[in-house]
């Protein structure tokens, strides 16, 4: 490469390495933007999700909990949930999980037999353990699928991770001082015992002329030269003395830790959370995505079958909500400290925001802007080859009451601006 | 000098010189087979049974035993044969076992602890070490590659499990966790978080061999004896065919386009 006339060369070589030895700054998220649309907006919805606290030092837990809706029309490129687990998404483990459940059952292992078209309430708790400010995000790993990623917030951890300990006492007595360097020096220690046995084994021949002599002298014939008696005799003790410390070795590990138990590999199984009752029927009639504005537009019909009178509060989908900013309600059901990146600047548009009185058939038209359709990389559902989306809506009754649907469908690029 | 290493250098015909420069030359190529086959063998550890090695809470008394000394074996048994056939060195598989355990802990230390903020719990390795010492013993005793594949194949395989119970048994005490049973290695693996590989992606014991009770482990030993047996046999064989320089007769024309010969004019034919 020749640098520009007007940069010399050794300004340009100048600039380079100090590009190369510029320290890379540690990622702090880890990709769920990469994650494609129809994964984000039609499995998974999370919604109702809480962090404990933003800022907590080395040893302190945070607490994350929420729920989330198994999306009724699954993407066929996507395993159904019949073995799921559910874990966070942090950059590594720079969090110690100390315990998490759904349904309130244990969730360390897997769970079978999700039922698609319902809610599920999950709840684990983390505890800090290298300093640093990390996205943490609830998360369900889909067997044959792989992850899917709630919504994340900034979770700053100061201390030192020196500091950080994990406890436990066994069921048969040992104290578990730390779970961090548990059993590491015996391990070390052993495996140096082994490696020196075999690093005498290999001196024992590489003292002596090693490969062109002993090679020549095998072409002439003299094998008889290159293993002699002794060396025969050194080769029964290795024999004899590797056999002696395996099994000596295994007789003291059980005498030392006589009660041990195989790894733990059952799934678990919880029943989904009790549907709620049904308060509207929606009939989805179309979607388009308008690319220059950055705007959802969609078109559905909603019947309220309940009693009260309903209106439309929010449009949820990918973890991004769009509320309605006239509803106090839905305001109100935005938590305090709410990762404000992943809430609507804007809000949610509705063309006619009035109640929709019991038995009321309506045509709703809602506009859902906002630059994080491009920013959570969501437009790509135009280039997916199932070009489909869903979200969740949440209507609330006078009382302030949620009540949860979902809505769905095919999705159409707008290309250019209609003004 | 020993009066053997005197009749060594001897019959080898090797001038004093020729001795002594062979030596360093010695030095330099075993630097430099030693990093190569360290990282070579321990790569190929990693694509072939890589999370079993790698997480304390893959090592189960079901696969475990039976993968990793299926796989690891194979690279050293082509060391032990290139060692032993040209040079009747019975040190190859020791060698092999020596570098992927050093090549496994500076990846466990610099890759997982430093790097990936893991626990050296999480990453406790296994070794092979007891049983390629027991191989190349029975190499040189029993002096033929057939009756190796067959004893030593066996016995590495044999030795696998008790050799690593000590460093491991300390991680499958049981402890209570919400209420269930765990080993220190399920809650090693729950506490640090890999977002990448969920509970369920274990391919671990799932109560399959039930009716032989408690001896999952020893009947896993017994069949990854078997297997090591023939795949000694074949690595062993891959390790000379690996090892052996041949001259491939090539015509000119071939040899003119790989620049190796003068052009082949058509005039100059005539």
């Amino acid at each position: 490469m020749r640098a520009s006339p007007c940069m010399p060369g050794h300004i340009f070589h100048a600039l380079i390495a100090v590009l190369l030895c510029s320290q890379a700054l540690p990622a702090g998220a880890h990709g769920e933007r990469a994650q494609e649309p129809y994964l984000r907006t039609r499995t998974a919805h999370w919604y109702d999700v809480k962090w404990s606290v933003d800022k907590l030092a080395v040893n302190d837990t945070v607490t994350v909990t929420g729920r989330f809706r198994l999306f009724h029309d699954w993407p066929d490129a996507v395993r159904p949930p019949e073995t799921v687990f559910v874990s966070n998404a942090t950059p590594g483990p720079v969090f110690a999980r100390v315990d998490s459940s759904l349904n309130g059952v244990p969730a360390r292992q897997s769970f079978r037999d999700l039922q698609i078209g319902r809610d599920y309430e999950y709840k684990m708790v983390l505890k800090g353990r290298v300093p640093g400010r990390y996205h943490v995000h609830p998360m369900i790993a889909v067997k044959g699928s792989g992850p899917l990623v709630g919504p994340g917030r900034w979770i700053e951890v100061t201390g030192n991770q020196a500091d950080f300990a994990f406890p436990m006492t066994a069921i048969s007595g040992e104290n578990i001082e730390n779970l961090e360097t548990w059993g590491v020096s015996t391990a070390v220690k052993w495996h140096l015992i082994l490696l020196g046995v075999a690093v005498l084994w290999i001196l024992w021949w590489i003292r002596r002329p090693l490969l062109i002599p002993r090679y020549l002298a095998l072409k002439k014939e003299r094998e008889d030269l290159l293993t002699t008696n002794v060396d025969l005799g050194v080769a029964i003790g290795l024999l004899v003395v590797t056999v002696a410390l395996s099994f000596g070795g295994y007789a003291w590990a059980r005498s030392h830790y006589p009660r041990t138990v195989p790894l733990q590999a059952g799934t678990m199984y919880t029943a989904p959370l009790p549907a709620q009752p049904k308060v509207v029927d929606i009939r989805f009639k179309e979607a388009r995505y308008d690319v220059p504005g950055r705007s959802m537009r969609m078109v559905f019909e909603v019947t309220n079958v309940s009693d009260k009178p309903l209106r439309l509060g929010e449009f949820a989908t990918a973890s991004i909500r769009f509320v309605n900013q006239h509803l106090p309600a839905a305001k109100a059901n935005v938590a305090p400290g709410y990762p404000q990146d992943i809430v609507a600047r804007t809000g949610l548009a509705i063309a006619d925001d009035s109640e929709i009185k019991p038995g009321e058939t309506r045509t709703m038209r809602i506009d859902a802007t906002d630059a994080a359709w491009e920013i959570e990389r969501l437009t790509s559902f135009l280039t997916d080859v199932d070009s489909k989306f869903g979200g969740l809506l949440f209507f609330f009754d006078t009382q302030g009451n949620r009540y949860i649907a979902e809505v769905g469908g095919p999705i159409l690029p707008v290309f250019k601006k209609s003004v | 000098m020993s009066p053997n290493t005197r009749e060594i250098l001897q019959v080898s015909g090797l001038p004093p010189e020729a001795v002594k420069l062979s030596r360093i030359w010695e030095w330099f190529v075993v630097a430099a087979v030693a990093l190569l086959f360290m990282g070579a063998i321990h790569l190929h550890v990693m694509l072939t049974v890589g999370d079993w090695d790698m997480f304390v809470d893959w090592k189960d008394r079901q696969f475990w035993v039976l993968v990793v000394p299926v796989s690891m074996l194979m690279i050293p048994a082509a060391l032990q044969a290139v060692f032993w056939h040209y040079f009747r060195l019975p040190i190859g598989m020791t060698l092999g076992a020596v570098l992927l355990l050093i090549a496994t802990w500076i990846t466990r230390i610099f890759g997982w602890h430093i790097w990936g903020y893991f626990p050296f719990t999480m990453g406790v390795p296994s070794t092979i070490l007891a049983g390629a010492m027991a191989c190349d013993a029975i190499l040189l005793i029993v002096r033929s590659s057939l009756l190796t594949s067959t004893f030593g194949g066996f016995v590495f395989a044999l030795l696998f499990y008790p050799s690593n119970w000590p460093s491991l048994a300390a991680y499958f005490l049981p402890v209570e966790h919400q209420g269930m049973v765990a080993s220190v290695a399920d809650m090693i693996g729950y506490v640090y978080p890999r977002s990448g590989t969920p509970e369920y992606i274990r391919l671990i014991e799932r109560g399959t061999l039930r009716t032989y009770e408690g001896s999952t482990v020893w009947v896993s030993t017994f069949f990854a004896g078997i297997i090591c047996i023939f795949m000694h046999m074949i690595w062993w064989r891959i390790g000379l065919a690996f090892s052996t320089q041949r001259f491939v007769a090539t015509s000119k024309r071939f040899r003119h386009f790989m620049g190796l010969a003068d052009a082949v004019h058509p005039a100059s034919k005539a």
